[in-house]
C-alpha cells in the first residue's frame, strides 16, 4: 500500500486535538450551552418513539389520548426549538473559533523572520491559512455537538441494558472492541493519507500561485506545455492521495454495519439458547435486542467523526508546523526606547552569511558619523543589500556587532529600530489600495499636505495626477498599470513620508530616468539635511557628492573615502567611473 | 450545473457503476430489517435457535453483501469524483495558462487560486455526495410514501400538503443559500488576496512596520470570511428543523386522526407512523445534499467564469510557420526585422494612450537602444512585441510578418526577452535556465551564463547550478537574479532579443562586460535594449528616444546629441554634468 508514496510521519492526534483545545481556549464561549442543547436533542430522541408507543397503546384500547398527543407536540415543538437554536449557534461558535485560529496564525507568520518567507512558496503558505484552516473548521462545527449527543445515548442506553440483562451486555461489548479494532485500522492509513493530501494540495496551490505571478515570463519562453504537465503531475498526485483516504475512509460503515450484524446475530442466537433454557423471558429478548441496536449505532457515528477528526488533524498539523517557527528574536529585557536617534552608525567586525557556513559579508567594520551621506557601490552580489538587511534587523550578525547611537542594535525594541528608517528597498512592493493608502503606509497620521509634499520630493505628483482618479487610483496587483520607473518613484514617497532620521536607499531609482533622478536627487539633499543618509547606486554619478562612498567587495571594504580621494587613489572605484562615463 | 454534468457524462461508465452497487447496497439496507424482524418474530418468540442461527446467517449474508456493495460503489464514487475535481482543475489551470493579462487582471490572481482549490472541491463533494444518495433516497423516500398511502389512503391530502411544505422549504432553503455560499466563496477570494499581498510584500511589511496594519486587514478578510460563514450555515439551520417539524407534524396528525379508527388498523397506523420516520429521514438526506448541491452551483458558477474567458489575443490564421521558425532557429539564428507602423495602444482603463503612432525599424542584426524618461512607454513598447498586449492602431511587424497573423507560440519563439523584474522561479538554477532551451547541456548553459556574466557567481555557489531558488530568486541579489534572467533569455538563441532594462541593479564594470559579451556572441540577433543609462545604449546602432508615448528621436548617438533635446537631456544629466558643462 505504501509504495511510491511519500512517507508521511503519522503524528501524535491527541496531542495534537489537545493542542487545538488549548488554542481556542477563550474562544470556547457558549460552547457549553451548545452540549446541554445536545442532551436536550438526544432526550427528545429518546421520549418521541416511547410516547408514540403510548398513543398507539391507548389506541388499541380507545383510551383518550388528546394529553398524549398534546405532550407529542410539546416534544417536536421543543425539538424543532433546540435543533434550531443548536445550529443556529453551532454555526458562530464555530466560525469564531476559527477565526481565532486563523488569526493566531497570521499574527505569528507576520512576526516570522525573512529567511522563513525566502524558502517558501507563497501560494503554500497561503493554503495553510484557507484550505488547511477551513478543514479543522468543517470538523469543529459538524462534530462537536453530536459528539455530545452520541455519548448521551450510549450513556442512557448502557444503563437500560444493564438493568435488563448484564451479561447479555457483555455479548454487546464484543462488537464495541471489534468496531474500536477496525476504527484504528483504517484510521491509521487514512490519518497518513489526508496529512499527504493536504501537503499535495499545498504544493498545488504553490504552482498555480507562481505560475500566475510569473505568467510573463511563462509567456515569453512558452514554458506553458511543461508547467501543465508539471501541474498534470502533481494534481494526478493529489488525486491519487485523496482518492486513497476516501477510499480507505469509505471501509469504515460497511464493514461497522457487518459488524453490528453480526453482534446482532450473537445477542439474539445466546438469548435464544438462555431463554429455551428458561433463564430470560422472551419479552427481554426483543427489547434488548432493539436496545442493542441503538447502542452500537452512536458508536458507529463516533468512529466516523473519529475519522473526518484525521482531516483536521492533518490541517492542524500543518497549522502547528507555522506556529512552532521561531520568530524574530523578541526585544531583550528591558529594551531601549530609540527617540529621534542622531543617526550614528558603526560596523564592529560584522560577520554575516545566510547560510554562516557561506559568509556574505567577511569583518566589516565603517563608522559612519551622525548626518553623513554615505553611499555603498560595488559589483552586484558584494554584500551591499546585506549591509542594509543588517543595518535594519531584518537579519541578525553572526558575528561582530552594529552599533546606533552608540549601542547595539538588538538592545533597541524593534518597532522602533524599525521606525528610524526610511527605506526604499529594491523589491518596488506595492499593495492593491488606493496610492494614497500606498503612500501612507506604515504613517496612517500624515496629512493630505505632507503626503503631496512627499510626492512632489520623490518626483511622482506629476505622473499620479495625470492618472484618472489621482491619489485615489487604486492599484492593480502590485500596481501593474505602472512603469518600473513610476513605481520606484512611489516607493521613493512612501520612504520620504515616514521622515524617519535615517534615510536608506537601495537602488532606488535604477529605473527612474536620469533627468528625473536628479530631481529627486537635489529634493532629497533639502530633506537629508542634517541627516544620516546610506544609498546604494550604480550610477556613480548620482552619488559623487556624498560625503562617504563605500567600495565593497567580495563581502568587504576594499575602498572608501570621499569622490575626490577615490578618483585620486586611482584603484577600482576610479575605474569603475571611468567606464561608465565613458 | 450543466458543466458538471458535463464533466460527470465523461465518466458515464464507473459514474453508472457507482449507482449500481449502490443499488445492491440500498437493497440490502432495505432487506435486513425484515430479516431481524424474522429472527425476533420466528426465531426468538418461538424460543428456536436453528431458526435464529438460520435467519441470522441470512441476515449476515446481506449484510455482506451490503458492505461489498457499499465498498465497492466508494471505491468508484471516490475515484469519478476525484477524476472529475482533478480534469477539472487541470482545465482551468490550462485555461489560465492561455489566458492574457488583461483576463488575469480582471479575474484577480488570488481568486483564480481559489478557484482551482476550493470551488473544485466543493464541487467534488458534491459529485461523491450524489453517488452517495442519489438512490437511496428517492427509493427509500418514494416508497415509503407509497406504503403509507397504501396502508391508509384517506391520508393522500395530508401528504401532499406535507410534501408542499417540505418542498417548498427545501427550495427556499436552496435559493437563500446560493447567495450565500456564492459570497462566501468572495470572502475566500478576498482573504486569499491579502494573504498573497502580505507575502509578496513581506520585506516593506517588515521595514515600515506594517505588521499591525497587516495582521488588521487580514483580520478584517477573516472577519467577514467568517461572518459569511455564519451565514451561509445558519441557514440550513434555519431550514432543516423545520422540515423536521413538517414531517413529525405528519405523524402528530395521523396518531390523531387514529382516534376515530378501530382496533383493527393499528397495526397499519404503526406501520405508516414508520413509514413516515423514513420519509423523515430521507428527506433530511435530500435537503443535506442539496446544501452540498447549493454551494456546488455557487463554485461551479465560479469555475465556469474562467472557463469561458476568451483570451483577449487570439492565434493568428497563420499556424504552418510553427515548423520553419524552429528550423530557422537551428540554422544559425539570424535576426528578425522588426517594424513598427504608426503603432498606437493604450490599456484598458487608461485615459490616455500609453504610446501614439510608433513607427521605426530595427533591421536584422541591428542593435537598437531605446531611452527615455520614467513612464514614457519604454516598455510597454516592447512588450507589444511578443504580442503580450494586442496594438489597438498601427501594426508591428516581425520578419515581414504581422504578429497578429502568427501563431503565438512560433512568434515567442522567436524573441527572448529579459525583463525589468527578474522572474525566476523555484526550483535549481539550471532549471530556471534551461527554461530558454529545455534539452541545454551543461556547457551550453554555463556559455549562456558566462555571456551574462553569470557563471563566476553560479559556480561559487557550492551546489553550482544545482542550487536551489526560493520563489522569485529571492536568496538572489538584484544583479545575481537579472544575470540569470538575461542568460536564460539568452540560451533561447532568440532572432530578436529585448533586454528590458535588465541590468539596472548590475554595476558598471559588470554591465560593460555583459554588453561587450553581447556585441561578441550576439551579433546575429536583433537586439532591443532599454536603459536609463546613457553609456548602455551610446554603442547600439541606432537609438528611439521616447517621451510621453511619442518618438522624440531616432538615429545614431551623434545624430542624437545633435537632434534630439531630450536625448540631450539626459546625456547632461549623466555624463554631461562635471566634465562637460
Amino acid at each position: 500500500m505504501n509504495r511510491g508514496m511519500p512517507v508521511v510521519k503519522p503524528k501524535n492526534m491527541k496531542n495534537t486535538l489537545l493542542r487545538l483545545l488549548e488554542l481556542t481556549k477563550g474562544q470556547r464561549r457558549g460552547l457549553g450551552w451548545i452540549m446541554l442543547l445536545s442532551v436536550c436533542t438526544s432526550f427528545s430522541a429518546v421520549l418521541s418513539p416511547y410516547i408514540i408507543g403510548q398513543i398507539v397503546n391507548r389506541v388499541e384500547t380507545g383510551d383518550i389520548i388528546t394529553r398524549l398527543i398534546l405532550l407529542l407536540v410539546a416534544i417536536y415543538l421543543s425539538d424543532w426549538l433546540v435543533r434550531f437554536l443548536q445550529h443556529f449557534f453551532m454555526a458562530s461558535i464555530g466560525q469564531r473559533m476559527i477565526l481565532h485560529i486563523r488569526n493566531t496564525l497570521f499574527t505569528k507568520m507576520k512576526e516570522l523572520p525573512l529567511a522563513f518567507f525566502d524558502t517558501r512558496r507563497h501560494g503554500e503558505l497561503m493554503s495553510r491559512l484557507t484550505n488547511d484552516i477551513d478543514n479543522i473548521s468543517s470538523t469543529i462545527s459538524d462534530s462537536l455537538s453530536q459528539l455530545m449527543t452520541y455519548f448521551c445515548t450510549i450513556i442512557g442506553v448502557l444503563v437500560i441494558m444493564l438493568r435488563l440483562s448484564p451479561g447479555l451486555t457483555c455479548v454487546a461489548f464484543v462488537s464495541v472492541g471489534l468496531i474500536f479494532l477496525l476504527t484504528k485500522t483504517v484510521t491509521t492509513h487514512t490519518r497518513k493519507y489526508f496529512a499527504a493530501q493536504q501537503a499535495a494540495l499545498g504544493v498545488l496551490n504553490g504552482q498555480v500561485e507562481e505560475s500566475i505571478s510569473g505568467l510573463s515570463m511563462v509567456k515569453a519562453f512558452g514554458r506553458e506545455e511543461r508547467l501543465r504537465s508539471r501541474f498534470h503531475e502533481n494534481n494526478a498526485k493529489l488525486c491519487e492521495v485523496a482518492t486513497k483516504a476516501q477510499i480507505w475512509s469509505g471501509y469504515l460503515m460497511p464493514i461497522m454495519n457487518v459488524i453490528n450484524n453480526l453482534n446482532y446475530v450473537m445477542i439474539a442466537v445466546i438469548s435464544g439458547v438462555m431463554a429455551a433454557k428458561g433463564l430470560i423471558g422472551v419479552g427481554l429478548i426483543s427489547s434488548f435486542l432493539l436496545y442493542s441496536k441503538q447502542f452500537s449505532r452512536p458508536f458507529v457515528d463516533i468512529a466516523n467523526i473519529y475519522n473526518n477528526f484525521q482531516t483536521a488533524v492533518a490541517g492542524a498539523e500543518r497549522v502547528f508546523e507555522i506556529l512552532d517557527e521561531a520568530t524574530e528574536p523578541e526585544d531583550v529585557p528591558g529594551a531601549l526606547e530609540l527617540k529621534e536617534p542622531r543617526g550614528e552608525v558603526v560596523f564592529e567586525h560584522v560577520v554575516f552569511g545566510y547560510d554562516p557556513e557561506k559568509p556574505v559579508l567577511r569583518d566589516v567594520s565603517i563608522k559612519i558619523e551622525a548626518g553623513m551621506k554615505v553611499a555603498v557601490v560595488g559589483s552586484t552580489g558584494a554584500g551591499k543589500t546585506t549591509f542594509i538587511n543588517l543595518l535594519t534587523r531584518f537579519y541578525d550578525v553572526n558575528d561582530g556587532r552594529i552599533l546606533l547611537d552608540g549601542r547595539d542594535l538588538r538592545e533597541y525594541k524593534m518597532a522602533d529600530l524599525r521606525d528610524a528608517f526610511g527605506v526604499v528597498l529594491q523589491d518596488t512592493s506595492l499593495f492593491g489600495t488606493s496610492i494614497r493608502d500606498n503612500l501612507c503606509y506604515g504613517r496612517e497620521e500624515a496629512t493630505e499636505e505632507q503626503m503631496i509634499k512627499a510626492a512632489k520630493t520623490a518626483g511622482a505628483d506629476g505622473f499620479i495626477r495625470r492618472l484618472p482618479q489621482g491619489y485615489d487610483t487604486v492599484l492593480q496587483q502590485g500596481g501593474a498599470q505602472l512603469s518600473q520607473g513610476e513605481r520606484q518613484l512611489l516607493t521613493i514617497a512612501r520612504a520620504v513620508l515616514t521622515d524617519a532620521p535615517i534615510l536608506i536607499l537601495d537602488e532606488a531609482t535604477s529605473s527612474v530616468d536620469t533627468v528625473t533622478e536628479q530631481r529627486i536627487r537635489r529634493a532629497m539633499l533639502e530633506i537629508t539635511k542634517g541627516r544620516t543618509s546610506i544609498i546604494i547606486a550604480h550610477r556613480l554619478s548620482t552619488i559623487r557628492d556624498s560625503d562617504l562612498i563605500l567600495l565593497m567587495e567580495a563581502g568587504q571594504i576594499v575602498e572608501k573615502g570621499n569622490h575626490e580621494q577615490l578618483m585620486a587613489l586611482n584603484g577600482r572605484y576610479a575605474a569603475m567611473y571611468r567606464t561608465q562615463t565613458g | 450545473m450543466k458543466l458538471i454534468f458535463s464533466y460527470i457524462r465523461r465518466h458515464k461508465k464507473s459514474f453508472f457503476t457507482a449507482l449500481l452497487f449502490l443499488g445492491i447496497e440500498t437493497l440490502a439496507d432495505l432487506l435486513q430489517p425484515t430479516f431481524m424482524a424474522y429472527i425476533v418474530d420466528n426465531g426468538v418468540q418461538q424460543k428456536d435457535v436453528g431458526q435464529i442461527l438460520g435467519y441470522g446467517l441470512i441476515m449476515l449474508f446481506i449484510a455482506a453483501m451490503g458492505a461489498l456493495g457499499a465498498v465497492t460503489r466508494n471505491i468508484y464514487a471516490t475515484r469519478t469524483s476525484q477524476q472529475i475535481s482533478m480534469e477539472m482543475r487541470s482545465d482551468i489551470y490550462d485555461k489560465v495558462l492561455g489566458l492574457s493579462f488583461e483576463n488575469i487582471d480582471r479575474l484577480a490572481p488570488a481568486s483564480i487560486i481559489t478557484r482551482i482549490t476550493n470551488d473544485v472541491t466543493q464541487i467534488q463533494n458534491f459529485i461523491n455526495g450524489i453517488m452517495r444518495i442519489m438512490l437511496k433516497a428517492p427509493i427509500t423516500c418514494i416508497g415509503a410514501i407509497a406504503l403509507i398511502i397504501w396502508q391508509t389512503p384517506q391520508q393522500i391530502p395530508m401528504m401532499i400538503v406535507i410534501l408542499c411544505i417540505s418542498f417548498c422549504l427545501i427550495g427556499a432553503n436552496m435559493w437563500i443559500g446560493y447567495a450565500k455560499f456564492g459570497r462566501l466563496q468572495k470572502c475566500l477570494d478576498r482573504l486569499n488576496t491579502v494573504s498573497r499581498e502580505f507575502l509578496s510584500s513581506i520585506r516593506v511589511v517588515k521595514a515600515f512596520g506594517g505588521q499591525e496594519q497587516e495582521a488588521e486587514k487580514f483580520g478584517e478578510a477573516a472577519g467577514a470570511f467568517a461572518r459569511a460563514g455564519v451565514s451561509a450555515t445558519r441557514v440550513s439551520a434555519v431550514f432543516s428543523p423545520l422540515i423536521n417539524l413538517t414531517v413529525n407534524a405528519g405523524i402528530v396528525v395521523l396518531l390523531w386522526l387514529s382516534q376515530n379508527q378501530d382496533s383493527g388498523e393499528i397495526g397499519r397506523l404503526m406501520a405508516s407512523v414508520n413509514y413516515m420516520t423514513q420519509v423523515l429521514f430521507s428527506l433530511g438526506m435530500v435537503s443535506n445534499i442539496l446544501n452540498t448541491a447549493v454551494r456546488a452551483v455557487a463554485s461551479s458558477g465560479r469555475v465556469e467564469e474562467v472557463l469561458r474567458e476568451v483570451p483577449a489575443q487570439q492565434d493568428g490564421e497563420q499556424i504552418g510557420d510553427a515548423v520553419t521558425g524552429q528550423e530557422e532557429g537551428k540554422q544559425g539564428h539570424m535576426g528578425a526585422e522588426v517594424r513598427f507602423e504608426d503603432v498606437t495602444f493604450s490599456y484598458a482603463g487608461a485615459a490616455e494612450p500609453a504610446v501614439t503612432g510608433i513607427s521605426f525599424q530595427a533591421l536584422p542584426g541591428e542593435t537598437l537602444g531605446i531611452i527615455g524618461p520614467t513612464g514614457c512607454g519604454k516598455t510597454t513598447l516592447v512588450n507589444l512585441i511578443p504580442r503580450f498586449y494586442d496594438v489597438q492602431q498601427g501594426r508591428i511587424l516581425v520578419d515581414g510578418m504581422d504578429v497578429k497573423d502568427r501563431n503565438m507560440a512560433s512568434l515567442r519563439q522567436k524573441i527572448g526577452v529579459a525583463p525589468q523584474k527578474a522572474l525566476l522561479f523555484t526550483g535549481t538554477i539550471a532549471e530556471n535556465l534551461r527554461w530558454g532551451c529545455e534539452d541545454a547541456s551543461l556547457e551550453e548553459l554555463r556559455r549562456a551564463a558566462k555571456i551574462a556574466c553569470a557563471d563566476d557567481f553560479v559556480t561559487g555557489f557550492p551546489d553550482g547550478y544545482e542550487t536551489m531558488l526560493g520563489q522569485g530568486g529571492v536568496n538572489l541579489s538584484g544583479g545575481q537574479k537579472q544575470r540569470l534572467s538575461l542568460a536564460r533569455a539568452l540560451l533561447k538563441k532568440p532572432e530578436v532579443l529585448i533586454l528590458d532594462d535588465c541590468t539596472s541593479a548590475l554595476d558598471a564594470v559588470t554591465e560593460a562586460a555583459v554588453l561587450e559579451g553581447l556585441r561578441e556572441n550576439a551579433a546575429d540577433m536583433t537586439v532591443l535594449i532599454i536603459s536609463q543609462r546613457i553609456s548602455t545604449v551610446m554603442r547600439a546602432d541606432r537609438i528611439l528616444c521616447l517621451e510621453d508615448g511619442q518618438i522624440r528621436g531616432f538615429g545614431t548617438h551623434q545624430e542624437l546629441m545633435e537632434h534630439c533635446g531630450v536625448y540631450q537631456a539626459i546625456y547632461a544629466s549623466q555624463i554631461g554634468g562635471e566634465q562637460v558643462g
